[in-house]
């Protein structure tokens, strides 16, 4: 099963899809970037990206029936790994569009960063990731630096799972493990060598 | 909270990287000479962000490609967020400039272009727009002269920009690009912090031109208000002069993450 190692980039209409491409393939994966649900149950890994906005992508998701494959994917232990909006589409709900689902694999809805703390908002840059542990982080630094642009944040979820947390004004996960499924709120195709093994360790991700 | 930045800059038209000196240009090499004998794959390991301008006058749209293929092939080897600009007249420029890999964009001449400004911040976000403002020192040096159009064309002056046209440039950071010290290596213009308005409402101020060692990047970032240091000088900045400035600004305290260049992939 594990031995497939092709890599697959979910598009379905989100932007920059080749920076995440260009990612993968520098490490030297067999990457496919996929616009059929059937095609994914060829691959061990995948790659859900997001540029864009939770609603108009949470649609097409669902337009072309992706969240009952992806559901029946996850089920037969293969990886996905959600990159910005890709991962607050793991979720159920974000405040950027109350009327649009996300794929509800993890409780829980994105809002706004509070203005409170008189931040720029969106949230962009380097920042530091502090991380709970796990082989996904291996060979990487506790609170190394990852880039981020977002407006919307999560600041906890019920569901049970390793959360990764950084600080803008207040703490937000910034990374989420349940199971097989991963969620990244920075774009570790833009951070450095860091995102590169961070990108390398999953891929690497065996059941 | 907000760490600052280490920004290098390349300079690029007709399939070649270019030196500049008080905006004069100077021919160094293509893209694999760039990656191959300056190890830029390595160096970009200790930037924050990287800028590519197109610096052609009135290019054509062959131009406009020849740009994107080089640019793609650098975001073959470099994994940091890129700002892309040169020559944006039109919407069509913006959304080209997006689609080639773009995380930001770099405008100048026409951040005087209201509808312009107002239709890419609606689109892509004010975070997502730069701004460059290109000054130099008149007789009068209390005054600094804006100019546009790769500096052939004056527009208004420093005092001015702040009182009338700042307040709708949508933008999230503001480079001011010394005309002067642009290529000299002498030092950053350190004078000019202290003509620019305390409050830029939350957005980010970053200098460039004469930052020729990494003392000069330290001197520009341990002002509270500068948020980065843009450098554009290929080779006082290649081989270490990057990693050393990174290091010297981190042993001052300056507040710039730490990236990890020893880590194994």
């Amino acid at each position: 099963m594990n031995l497939k190692k092709k890599i697959g980039i979910i598009d379905y209409g989100a932007g920059n899809l080749a920076s995440i491409y260009n990612a993968l393939n520098f490490l030297e994966f067999n990457v496919k970037i996929i616009s059929n649900p059937d095609e994914i149950k060829d691959y061990s890994h995948l790659i859900l990206p997001g540029v864009g906005s939770f609603g108009k992508l949470a649609n097409n998701l669902r337009s072309k029936n992706w969240p009952e494959k992806i559901e029946l994917y996850i089920k037969n232990g293969n990886f996905i790994f959600g990159i910005c909006i890709g991962m607050q589409l793991l979720f159920e709900k974000s405040e950027e569009d109350k009327n649009a689902n996300g794929l509800s694999l993890i409780k829980g809805e994105f809002q706004k960063f509070d203005k409170k703390f008189n931040l720029p908002i969106p949230h962009m840059g380097f920042n530091e990731v502090s991380y709970t542990d796990s082989p996904i982080w291996k060979g990487i630094k506790n609170n190394s630096p990852f880039y981020f642009v977002h407006s919307y944040r999560i600041e906890n979820t019920r569901d049970e799972s390793l959360k990764s947390k950084t600080i803008y004004g207040e703490k937000f996960i910034s990374f989420i493990e349940k199971g097989n499924i991963f969620g990244s709120q920075f774009h570790p195709e833009k951070s450095h060598n860091c995102g590169l093994k961070l990108l390398k360790n999953f891929t690497e991700l065996k059941n | 909270m907000i760490k600052k930045r280490i920004i290098f800059s390349l300079l690029y038209q007709d399939g070649f990287f270019y030196l500049s000196r008080n905006f004069k240009l100077q021919k160094v090499g293509d893209v694999n000479w760039l990656i191959n004998n300056f190890g830029f794959g390595e160096t970009c390991n200790y930037i924050d962000e990287l800028i590519c301008l197109h610096v052609k006058k009135k290019p054509t749209n062959k131009d406009k490609e020849n740009v994107f293929k080089d640019i793609a092939i650098l975001r073959k080897k470099i994994f940091v967020p890129i700002t892309l600009g040169g020559g944006v007249r039109t919407l069509m420029d913006v959304n080209n400039f997006f689609l080639n890999g773009a995380d930001k964009i770099l405008l100048n001449t026409s951040i005087y272009d209201k509808k312009l400004m107002q239709e890419i911040s609606e689109i892509y976000g004010e975070q997502a727009i730069s701004i460059m403002i290109d000054y130099m020192r008149s007789e009068n040096n209390d005054i600094n002269d804006i100019y546009i159009n790769c500096g052939t064309e004056y527009k208004t002056n420093l005092k001015s920009f702040f009182d009338s046209y700042y307040e709708n440039i949508p933008c999230g950071e503001i480079i001011l690009n010394s005309i002067e010290d642009d290529g000299t290596g002498n030092g950053l213009d350190l004078k000019v912090i202290e003509k620019i308005p305390k409050s830029l409402n939350n957005k980010s101020l970053l200098l460039m031109g004469g930052a020729g060692k990494a003392e000069h990047i330290v001197d520009g970032l341990s002002f509270k208000n500068i948020s980065g240091i843009v450098t554009a000088n290929l080779f006082n900045f290649l081989g270490t002069g990057l990693e050393v400035s990174r290091k010297k600004s981190l042993d001052n305290k300056i507040n710039l993450v730490n990236f990890d260049t020893e880590i194994k992939i």
